[in-house]
């Protein structure tokens, strides 16, 4: 992939959130239309770049942190377009794209080349269940950020933002969401580790942590029934959730070593 | 007496309902999370004690584990039965669903998760408890193993081609397998990376390959190569034969002469010779092959120049049985096509504003 086209969609993705940004100062209707604009470009040229890699490898070309990073990044992008044209969530586009640029911001500078896939990650178990696993993430990543901008809207009451009922409403459909797709992401790589290590749960720490982030988006699922914990609990639980996501994605691979490694 | 059945009744209730909750379930699944989140760490950071989870069902490891320690793992049964209550409340959720399925039909979707996730637990109880783990197992092409724990089983490895990179990197294992059962052919497969042989909850998987020297390959003045190993004979003259009785791929001779095995990697292989005539045996020492032939071959006539040695490839194959699998198979299943209802029942829901508050 050439790194120019790289630098172009980060480029449009940030002069995107400047948009947000110049918006919440000189409030300009124009500018966050604009900055829509630019994301759907960056969504396409993004999804453009992707398929190409997935074109030219043969396969979906997930196999390090720079093609993870790189689709979760795309995942992001794309959900944040979806919760935008479906609920016109305004300035929330700003945290959501500020978060969009740190995953693209840290894939920047790593090797973007394509090796020959490994006999062992030969499989289609294995795409299910990365597609799935980063989708799952990218929802839990905008839960967050309508989960840490519910509590500004608590305090603000700002117009630039959805009323707390529609935060609320879009953080739990992005919970609901997340946790099916990474329910469909388990489940994959559950009956791949049955065909590949002839067991279907692994105590090792990557697994054990997966089990973790879907218990606790499981438990989400419900804790929404909980009158007293709707709205504030739940979007302090998101800000929480992601966390755990960030330790199993980022964490353990820095942090502990894994069969899952980083790179 | 009406009092007491009543009593008794509001009691049953009250429990059914406790059985039902969600603040319960809420309760069970968030304390199952934190106590695994510290285990897991305390897991990661005692390689020796946890290594053996991989390698066994739980049902073997635990209690030997516990023997050894159990302060460290103290958090996995404790985290099952946890995990175990919440599976047992999800029951009774899905059962109280299913007596009022008439109204409650639309939220297919919500209990075939529900229903998916206490097949899972109950297909990882019994996995783990009357399943095995073995292996893996050295075995060469044409031989055959009798499987662990299943009488009347056995397993043969019909061909055996390893895939290497140009660098010599081990890319894939290629078995022929074939499954016998009674000395009757059940089941036959190619086993490779990600391509096991499963039949009836076993799962034979390849884990690794090896070589191990069978014999080496001699250079002799008048009759070009030959090729040696235990058990080998050769003709010198009419009537004295060489004979190879053994052979060491790294051996020792200690200081009262005795020869002993000191590694299996070749290092520094030796062969124990026999030389017989008609009259019985005329010599029988080592050959040591990195050293000149010894004296009493020379004088023999036995002129034998080391060229390779000849070794023979084997497979490593694990063999695992988990009864459980298909229920756990069948709860994946339950849950796959449960979210996917669940997704339309998500927004339905949503517009009708049909949701349980508690
Ligand atoms: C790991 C176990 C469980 C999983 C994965 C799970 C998953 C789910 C999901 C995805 C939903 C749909 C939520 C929504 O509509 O937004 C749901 C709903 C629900 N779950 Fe669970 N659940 C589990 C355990 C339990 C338990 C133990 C209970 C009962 C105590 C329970 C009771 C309910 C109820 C009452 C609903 C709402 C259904 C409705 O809309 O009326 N669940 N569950």
């Amino acid at each position: 992939m050439s790194k120019t086209l790289l630098y172009v969609l980060f480029t449009i993705y940030a002069t995107a959130t400047v948009g947000y940004m110049v918006h919440l100062i000189w409030r300009r209707p124009i500018l966050p239309k604009a900055s829509l604009i630019l994301i759907t470009a960056g969504v396409l040229l993004q999804t453009w770049l992707l398929g190409h890699r997935w074109w030219m490898a043969g396969y979906l070309p997930v196999t390090n942190l720079f093609a993870t990073l790189f689709f979760f990044s795309w995942a992001l992008a794309l959900i944040y377009l979806y919760f935008e044209l479906r609920y016109r969530i305004r300035a929330t586009g700003l945290f959501v794209m500020l978060l969009n640029l740190v995953l693209l911001g840290g894939a920047l500078p790593r090797n973007t080349s394509v090796s020959a896939l490994i006999p062992a990650l030969d499989t289609p178990l294995f795409s299910l269940h990365i597609i799935f696993s980063f989708i799952g993430y990218a929802f839990f990543a905008m839960a967050f950020s309508i989960g840490a901008l519910y509590l500004c809207q608590s305090r603000l009451n700002s117009e630039l933002l959805p009323d707390l009922p529609t935060l609320r409403r879009i953080n739990e459909e992005a919970i609901f969401l997340g946790f099916g797709l990474f329910t469909l992401c388990m489940i994959a790589g559950s009956i791949w580790a049955h065909i590949a290590w002839g067991h279907w749960f692994s105590w090792n720490i990557k697994s054990v942590w997966s089990v973790l982030v879907w218990m606790f988006y499981a438990g989400m699922c419900h804790a929404k029934f909980v009158r007293r914990w709707q709205g504030g609990v739940y979007a302090w639980l998101s800000i929480a959730g992601f966390g755990v996501v960030l330790f199993t994605y980022l964490g353990i691979g820095l942090l502990l070593e894994s069969n899952h490694p980083l790179e | 007496m009406e009092l007491m059945g009543q009593q008794s009744k509001l009691l049953l209730q009250r429990i059914w309902s406790f059985g039902c909750s969600l603040k319960l379930a809420i309760a069970l699944a968030s304390a199952a999370t934190i106590l695994i989140m510290g285990g897991s760490l305390v897991m990661h950071f005692n390689p020796a004690i946890f290594a053996g989870m991989e390698q066994e069902i739980m049902s073997k490891w635990l209690p030997r584990a516990w023997s050894q320690t159990p302060r460290l793992v103290f958090w996995v049964p404790l985290s099952g039965l946890l995990v175990l209550l919440f599976g047992i409340n999800t029951l009774c959720c899905l059962i109280d669903w299913l007596f009022k399925i008439k109204t409650r039909w639309r939220k297919t979707g919500e209990y075939l998760i529900h229903t998916g996730f206490i097949l899972l637990v109950i297909a990882y109880l019994w996995g783990n408890i009357s399943g095995f783990r073995s292996g893996p197992h050295r075995i060469f092409p044409g031989d055959r193993i009798a499987i662990p724990k299943m009488p009347g089983y056995a397993l043969q490895l019909d061909e055996f081609t390893p895939r290497l990179e140009p660098s010599g990197r081990p890319l894939d294992m290629i078995n022929r397998v074939s499954l016998w059962k009674n000395e009757e052919p059940v089941a036959k497969a190619l086993v490779r990376i990600n391509h096991p042989l499963i039949f009836d909850g076993l799962v034979i998987l390849p884990a690794s390959f090896g070589q191990e020297l069978q014999g080496f390959r001699f250079h002799m003045p008048d009759r070009g190569f030959v090729d040696l190993s235990p058990g080998s004979r050769l003709s010198i003259s009419p009537d004295t034969t060489l004979e190879v009785r053994k052979l060491l791929p790294d051996a020792r001779q200690n200081s009262q002469g005795r020869v002993m095995q000191t590694g299996n990697l070749l290092n520094n292989p030796a062969m124990q010779l026999s030389l017989s005539g008609s009259g019985g045996q005329l010599w029988q020492g080592w050959y040591f092959l990195h050293n000149p032939l010894p004296g009493a071959l020379r004088e023999a006539g036995v002129f034998l120049r080391p060229v390779g040695p000849i070794n023979k490839t084997f497979s490593l194959l694990t063999i695992n049985r988990d009864p459980g699998d298909k229920l756990a198979l069948t709860g994946s299943l339950c849950i796959s096509i449960g979210v996917i209802f669940a997704f339309f029942s998500f927004y339905r829901k949503r517009v009708q504003g049909d949701r349980p508050e508690v």
